[in-house]
């Protein structure tokens, strides 16, 4: 007979702030689209649209994911996060830097600006990824959710590496090749390697926990890590010594394939489930995950540009970003944030009271009626956004931005209602 | 006969207790989860041996669940000891939820 304890999950000083941020930063990205849709209209290599995307990816994804990975590797990986201090200094220099750089692109402050911004972040990166390699050194039996995690991070700190040397480029330029080969490279470092990597770790874990799944097949977990590795290691490459061969589609193709191997995997997971009721956060996960698919079709499409014209890819690019940061990662975190922050400000606030007095449910902690309706606005404003960019219509994508901007504030409403609002028991 | 008799109202007592143990995340309680694999009274040396499993391993609820054991438990027997022991074999699987519990996570039955 095996008995295991059960490690504490860090204190909620460490956790909570990168939600409230996180949050913050969506409604403030969305108040920014609402005024600029103007530039939805032309390249994506433009200010506006740097400064969003870098304020969707840093302030909002990857610090949500900062905070929900520390409070979630007791879970995933059976040991306690290294240090809370470090994450803490972390989560400053994170915040700062996300602030700094978001300016600096609105602006295009390409300066000294966007360098001391760009130098914060990758700082945070380092630390991040010191943090997480430490805690992951700790781990009793290396799972393939390990894997992930850890390769993840190193990703992240390559992306960051990438983006450091292109704001140094805008002063200096140096690099020995296009400013927009390396925006390419840095952007799939960003994506495939960060957020797709991390993402899979971690929801492999989560998604089958939530549904109560079991028996599942890990080793389509394996295959999606090293088709995923592969795939992004030689489309790196690829991209940098050949600016992109006709072998591109066949790298493309690797990443894609590992990605369906966890689509699978999830698939399997919703099959076996055991809990057959999806609350919202559930509904809102797996709408993160039929949104990918839209992407992923559209970066096998890039991979064989030659059959689309100029103009069209330009649109069609836009909605690649779209559909990944405004709906994948997006989707799942307004999915996430309602199975983990009301655990983690329960466990906070209740969990010495449990059995000993009538303490509410961590569901209590949020209105589903908000939630629910946030998840109904959400898929109108993305429909609707994808479809005014798409045809180039901008009043239409306009009113796609005003439908953001609302799920932004009834998302808020509801992250700040669980921190801070006190919840009565239900009788 | 007696002694049994004894052993086994503690042991109804207890099962009663934990049905009032809630999973927070699913809002059911452990009994009806399937989680208890043993309940046993030892009158000898005044000890509750529980066995308890979780749905998954490192389930993050595991903690608030054994607190809540230990409480209720110490409550209601505060003379007694309990043993109460997280073990992983078997493994919990759907098939250990009762009637009551697959009613409520919405699975045919």
């Amino acid at each position: 007979m095996q008995t295991q304890g059960i490690k504490k999950a860090p204190s909620a000083s460490v956790v909570i702030p990168h939600y409230l941020f996180g949050a913050v930063s969506f409604l403030v990205c969305s108040v920014l689209i609402v005024f600029s849709t103007d530039a939805f209209s032309g390249h994506y290599f433009h200010p506006k649209l740097l400064s969003i995307t870098h304020l969707m990816a840093l302030g909002w994804g990857s610090m949500i994911i900062f905070g929900a990975l520390y409070q979630l590797l007791p879970v995933i990986l059976d040991t306690p996060l290294y240090n809370e201090s470090l994450a803490k200094i972390t989560f400053g220099i994170f915040a700062a830097g996300s602030i700094y750089l978001a300016f600096s692109f609105w602006n295009f402050y390409v300066g000294i600006h966007i360098q001391i911004a760009s130098c914060l972040i990758l700082t945070a990166f380092i630390l991040f990824t010191f943090n997480i390699i430490q805690t992951a050194r700790n781990i009793p039996k290396w799972p393939i959710e390990a894997d992930f995690i850890v390769t993840s991070t190193v990703w992240l700190l390559l992306t960051g590496i990438v983006g450091i040397l292109m704001a140094f480029n805008f002063r200096y330029a140096f690099l020995p090749k296009s400013h927009l080969l390396f925006l390419k490279i840095h952007a799939h470092l960003g994506i495939a390697g960060w957020f797709v990597l991390l993402i899979i770790g971690v929801a492999s874990k989560l998604i089958p926990m939530f549904l109560l799944s079991h028996q599942l097949n890990k080793k389509k977990l394996s295959y999606s890590y090293y088709f995923i590795n592969i795939g992004l290691i030689a489309l790196s490459a690829d991209l940098f010594f050949y600016e992109g061969s006709r072998l591109l589609t066949i790298y493309a193709g690797s990443i894609l394939t590992g990605i369906l191997f966890f689509i699978t995997y999830l698939f399997d997971a919703f099959k076996e489930r055991a809990r057959k009721k999806l609350d919202v956060g559930l509904k809102h996960s797996f709408l993160a995950f039929i949104i990918f698919l839209l992407p992923l079709f559209l970066g096998v499409i890039f991979s064989i540009k030659s059959s689309t014209n100029g103009e069209t890819l330009q649109q069609v690019y836009l909605i690649y970003g779209i559909a990944i940061f405004f709906g994948f990662i997006t989707s799942l975190i307004l999915g996430q944030t309602f199975k983990t922050l009301p655990f983690i400000v329960w466990l906070y606030k209740y969990q010495k009271r449990a059995g000993k007095e009538k303490i509410p449910l961590p569901k209590d902690l949020y209105s589903e009626k908000l939630a629910t309706l946030q998840f109904i606005v959400y898929i109108i404003a993305l429909i609707t956004t994808i479809a005014g960019v798409l045809l180039n219509r901008m009043p239409l994508a306009r009113t796609g931005a005003v439908l953001l901007l609302l799920t932004a504030i009834l998302y808020n409403l509801n992250v700040f209602k669980i921190v801070f609002i006190r919840t009565v028991p239900k009788s | 006969m007696e002694t049994f008799n004894e052993a086994n109202k503690i042991e109804i007592e207890t099962y009663d207790i934990l049905k009032t143990v809630i999973d927070p995340e699913l809002g059911i309680n452990i009994i009806d989860l399937g989680l208890i694999y043993k309940i046993e009274y030892d009158n000898h040396n005044g000890t509750i041996k529980i066995e308890i499993t979780l749905s998954t391993k490192g389930c993050p609820m595991g903690d608030v669940i054994m607190d809540n054991i230990h409480s209720k438990i110490g409550e209601k027997f505060p003379t007694l000891k309990l043993n109460l022991s997280l073990v992983w074999e078997p493994a919990w699987s759907p098939d250990l939820v009762t009637p009551a519990g697959r009613k409520a996570l919405g699975m045919s039955y």
